[in-house]
C-alpha cells in the first residue's frame, strides 16, 4: 500500500529529498546480503510504497513539496532529477513568491486558508494516483515560521478530508540554543495542535543528530546536509520493507499501518522517537564487524538510560526489581533516570538475523504496568541488509524519552508568555491567547500522563 | 499496391504481426520496441526452425521495402497449420475470476487467528481498555482502506476483461470470414512461381543475442551451482544424522511390537478420517488451481474434475465441520453454563437470534 509525503517549508523538502534517495539507493544497493529474487521483490515494495512508474522507467515519488517561497522547492526538484534514479513530479509542487518570516500565525491563519484549496487538490491528485492507498508520511519542522503554521493547518484539513487514512507527522525538534527567538511559542502551538489531528508524531531532535554527526561519524563541519543524510537513513530503516508477521515469504503491506497499531493506540500517547545502531562513517565501516547480541544491548542500554546514541551511554542505568507495585516503582525509576516505555518496535535488518535474540527487550520491568511485554514489545527482522550495514538495528520508541525536552520548551515558552513577550505577533493574525493556554493545558496533560507511567 | 510507401506499411506492418505470432512470450513494451530488422531476422530463424518451405520469405530483405505478397503466403501457412487466435487469446487470457482451487490444503495447514488471552481477576487499568479501543479503532481504518484497494482494483479487472472481451470478438470476426481468407489466397499462390526446393543452400539464421546480459547469465548459473552444492551437503548431513539416530533401531522385539501398535494407530486414525472426508469414496483431490470450463460435450480428461463431484465433496466437508461446529459450541454453552452456577446473583443475557 502507498504512502503519500507531504514535503514542508525548507526542512520538510530538505529532508524529504534526502529520505527519498536514500530509500532508492538501499533499494538499489547490490550488498543486501540475499538471492536476486529476494531483491527484487524488495524493491518491487519499496517501489510501490513511495514511488509510482512512468513509461520510461524513471521512479517518480509519491510527494507533494509545499513551500512559500520557490528557492528550496527549485532546489529539491534539480537535485532529485539530477541524480537521474529518480525525479518528482511536475504538478506536484506548491509555492508562492514571498516566505512568512517564521511567523506561526501567519502560516497558519494566513497562508493556510488562503492556499489551502490549491494543496488540497494537488494532494488529491497524488492520492488518486495510489491503487491502494494507506496515508500521509507529512515532514515538518515545530519550530520554524512557515512549515510549522502551515503544517499544523494542513495536518488538520487531512484530518477533516482523510479522516480514514493514516497520518504520521515527522517533526524536527529545533536545536536548544535555535536562532528564532519565538521557536519555543511556535513549538508548542505546532505539538498541541497535530496531537489533535495526527495519528502518531515522529520527533527528531537536532541537538542529536548533530551529536551522531561529530562524535560517531566524525564530521568536521556539520552542514545540514550531512543532519539530514542521518535522518534519512533512521527513517529508511524504519519504512524499508519488512516481512509480514504471518509468514516471512511476502514483505508486510501497510507498514504505517502495522506501525501504528503497535505503538500509538493510545490517544494521549502519541510521541516516538527512533533509534538506530550502528552509525559510522563509511571508512570505518569496512574494518567493523558487530554481533547482533552487541547491537542489541546497546540498544536496550540506550533505550533504557535515554540516550541518543551509542557513545556516552550510561551504564549505571539498570531496570528495577519487577514485582513492585506500580506506584512505588514509578518514584523508583524516577530517582533512576529510568526510561519507562509503553510500548517498543525493533527492526532488525541483515545477516543471520533470525538468530538475534530479543530476550532482552520482553523484560516487564522495562514496561509500564498496564502493559504487558507480549503486547508493548514487537520485533521485524528482515535478511535483506540496509544500506551497506551488514546488521543494522533501529527502535521506534513510545516512551518517556521526549519528556523532558517537552517540559523544557513548555516552561520556557510559559515564561515567555507570563510576561506577553512577542504575543503581538501572534495576536496580530487571529491566534489569541486563549490558543495558547489551550497549547499549554493540553501540553502539560501530554507530559503529566507520561510522567506518571 | 499504392507506392513505395504503402507498400513500406503494408509489410512492415506484416513483419510486426508475424514477430507478434510467433514470438514465445506474450505482448510486452519490451519487445514491442525492437528494430524492424531484428524483429525481420527473428521471424524468418523462427520459421525456419518450423520448417517453413518457401525460400523467397529467406531471401527477403529485412527493412521492409518489399515482400508482403510473400509475407502474406508465410501467415496463411501459419494459419493453416495450427488454431493461431486460439492460441493467442490463451496467451493473453485474464485467469482471475476463471479458476478456483479444489483443495482446503493451505486453510487446514494455517493455525488461524490466536485464541485470546484471557487475563485473570485484578483491577483494569483504564489506559490499557483504551489501548485496546485504539487498536480496534486502527483495525477499522485499515479495514476501510482495503475496502478502497479492492474497489480500484475491481476496476482495473473490468477494465482488462472488457479488452479480453474485444480480442474475442475480433476472433469470432475473424471465424466468420475465414471462407474469403483461404479462397483469396489460393489466388494468390496461384500468382507465384513454383520453387525449386534446394535444401542445402538454405541459409541459417543466428539467434539474436544481446550484448549485455551475458554477465546476468553467469551470475544465475554460478548461483545455481552454488545452491546445488549446498543443497548436496544438507542432504548428506541429514542423512548421516539420521542413519547415526536410527541404525539402531528396527531390530528386536520390542521394537516390532511398538511398529505394530503405532501402525494399528494410525490405520485407526486415517480410517475415521477417510469416514470423514471421503463419504462418497471419489478419487483424490489434486491440489492447485482448476480452471472453470463449460463443455457441450460433456468429455472429461483424467485430470478433470467434474463439478457435481466437487460439490458433492465440498457439501460432505461442509456436513463434517459443521458437526464439529456444533459439538464446541456445545461446549462453551456448558463452560458458562458451569461459570453462570458458580456466580450467584449475576444476570447473563445472551445475545439474540440464533
Amino acid at each position: 500500500m502507498s504512502i503519500v509525503t507531504v514535503q514542508l517549508g525548507q526542512c520538510g523538502n530538505q529532508i524529504g529529498f534526502e529520505v527519498f534517495d536514500a530509500l532508492l539507493s538501499d533499494s538499489h544497493s547490490s550488498q543486501g546480503l540475499c538471492s536476486m529474487r529476494e531483491n527484487e521483490a524488495y524493491q518491487a515494495s519499496c517501489k510501490e510504497r513511495f514511488f509510482s512508474e512512468e513509461e520510461n522507467g524513471v521512479p517518480i515519488a509519491r510527494a507533494v513539496l509545499v513551500d512559500m517561497e520557490p528557492k528550496v522547492i527549485n532546489q529539491t526538484l534539480s537535485k532529485a532529477a539530477q541524480s537521474g534514479q529518480w525525479k518528482y513530479g511536475q504538478h506536484a509542487c506548491f509555492c508562492q513568491k514571498q516566505g512568512s518570516g517564521n511567523n506561526w500565525a501567519y502560516g497558519y491563519s494566513v497562508h493556510g486558508p488562503r492556499h489551502e484549496e490549491s494543496i488540497m487538490n494537488i494532494i488529491r491528485k497524488e492520492v488518486e494516483k495510489c491503487d491502494s492507498f494507506s496515508g500521509f508520511f507529512i515532514i515538518m519542522s515545530m519550530a520554524g515560521g512557515t512549515g510549522s503554521g502551515l503544517g499544523a493547518f494542513v495536518t488538520q484539513n487531512l484530518e477533516d478530508q482523510y479522516s480514514n487514512s493514516l497520518k504520521m507527522n515527522q517533526i524536527i525538534w529545533p536545536y536548544g540554543t535555535g536562532e528564532v527567538i519565538v521557536q519555543n511559542y511556535n513549538s508548542i502551538l505546532t505539538l498541541s495542535h497535530l496531537y489533535r489531528s495526527s495519528d502518531a508524531l515522529l520527533l527528531h531532535e537536532n541537538d542529536a543528530i548533530h551529536k551522531i554527526c561529530a562524535k560517531l561519524m566524525n564530521i568536521k563541519q556539520i552542514s545540514f546536509s550531512d543532519i539530514n543524510q542521518v535522518l534519512a537513513h533512521q527513517l529508511g530503516s524504519v519504512f524499508q520493507p519488512t516481512y509480514s508477521a504471518e509468514s516471512s515469504f511476502h514483505y508486510r503491506r501497510n507498514p504505517l499501518g502495522d506501525l501504528m497499531e503497535h505503538l500509538v493506540p493510545h490517544p494521549e500517547f502519541k510521541m516516538l522517537s527512533v533509534r538506530n545502531i550502528p552509525h559510522m562513517s563509511e571508512n570505518s565501516l569496512a574494518y567493523t564487524t558487530f554481533t547482533w547480541a552487541g547491537l542489541l544491548k546497546h540498544l536496550r542500554q540506550m533505550l533504557i538510560s535515554n540516550a541518543k546514541m551509542e557513545e556516552g551511554i550510561d551504564r549505571h542505568v539498570r531496570p528495577p526489581l519487577s514485582g513492585l507495585p506500580p506506584l512505588s516503582k514509578m518514584s523508583l525509576n524516577k530517582d533512576l533516570h529510568f526510561n519507562t516505555s509503553i510500548a517498543n518496535l525493533v527492526i532488525l535488518r541483515g545477516k543471520d538475523v533470525q538468530s538475534a535474540d530479543v530476550e532482552g527487550f520482553k523484560d516487564p520491568a522495562l514496561y509500564t504496568s498496564w502493559l504487558k511485554p507480549v503486547n508493548a514489545f514487537n520485533v521485524w527482522k528482515t535478511q535483506r541488509a540496509f544500506s551497506k550495514y551488514e546488521k543494522s538495528a533501529v527502535l521506534v520508541s513510545n516512551s518517556q524519552f521526549l519528556v523532558k525536552p517537552l517540559d523544557m520548551i513548555v516552561g520556557k515558552a510559559w515564561n515567555m508568555f507570563a510576561s506577553k513577550a512577542y504575543i503581538h505577533q501572534y495576536t496580530k493574525f487571529g491566534i489569541e491567547e486563549e490558543d495558547f493556554l489551550d497549547s499549554f493545558t493540553s501540553l502539560e496533560q501530554v507530559v503529566a500522563s507520561y510522567c506518571n507511567l | 499496391m499504392s507506392g513505395q510507401r504503402g507498400d513500406w506499411v503494408q509489410t512492415s506492418a506484416l513483419w510486426q504481426l508475424l514477430f507478434r505470432v510467433l514470438s514465445p512470450l506474450p505482448a510486452g513494451n519490451a519487445l514491442a520496441s525492437l528494430a524492424l530488422e531484428v524483429q525481420a531476422r527473428l521471424v524468418k530463424s523462427a520459421l525456419c526452425s518450423q520448417g517453413y518451405p518457401r525460400l523467397a520469405l529467406a531471401q527477403l530483405p529485412e527493412d521492409g521495402s518489399q515482400g508482403s505478397r510473400e509475407l502474406l503466403l508465410a501467415l496463411s501457412w501459419l494459419l493453416a497449420r495450427g488454431p493461431v487466435p486460439e492460441q493467442m487469446l490463451a496467451q493473453a487470457r485474464v485467469p482471475l475470476g476463471d479458476e478456483m482451487t479444489v483443495c482446503q490444503c493451505e486453510a487446514l495447514a494455517s493455525p488461524g487467528p490466536p485464541a485470546p488471552h484471557m487475563e485473570a481477576e485484578g483491577p483494569v487499568d483504564v489506559r490499557h481498555v483504551q489501548w485496546l479501543m485504539g487498536k480496534l479503532r486502527f483495525r477499522w481504518r485499515q479495514l476501510v482502506s482495503s475496502q478502497q484497494e479492492q474497489c480500484a482494483l475491481l476496476s482495473k479487472l473490468l477494465r482488462t476483461l472488457e479488452r479480453e472481451n474485444q480480442r474475442l470478438e475480433a476472433v469470432l470476426a475473424w471465424r466468420r470470414s475465414e471462407l474469403v481468407f483461404w479462397r483469396w489466397m489460393d489466388t494468390v499462390l496461384g500468382t507465384c512461381a513454383p520453387e525449386v526446393p534446394a535444401a542445402a543452400s538454405q541459409p541459417t539464421f543466428l539467434p539474436w543475442v544481446p550484448e549485455r546480459g551475458g554477465g546476468e547469465l553467469d551470475l544465475a548459473v554460478r548461483e545455481l551451482q552454488a545452491l546445488e552444492e549446498e543443497l548436496q551437503e544438507a542432504v548428506e548431513r541429514r542423512r548421516v544424522a539420521w542413519e547415526a539416530k536410527a541404525g539402531g533401531c528396527g531390530r528386536g522385539p520390542e521394537w516390532s511390537a511398538a511398529r505394530r501398535a503405532s501402525r494399528e494407530a494410525v490405520e485407526k486414525e486415517l480410517g475415521a478420517l477417510q469416514q470423514c472426508w471421503e463419504r462418497d469414496g471419489g478419487p483424490a483431490q489434486p491440489h492447485g488451481p482448476h480452471r472453470l470450463v463449460r463443455r457441450e460435450d460433456g468429455a472429461a480428461g483424467d485430470r478433470d474434475l467434474r463439478a457435481a463431484v466437487v460439490i458433492r465433496t465440498l457439501r460432505s466437508q461442509e456436513a463434517c465441520l459443521e458437526a464439529v461446529l456444533r459439538r464446541l459450541q456445545g461446549q462453551c454453552r456448558q463452560e458458562l453454563a458451569r461459570l453462570v452456577g458458580a456466580l450467584p446473583g449475576l444476570i447473563w443475557i445472551p445475545p439474540p437470534g440464533r
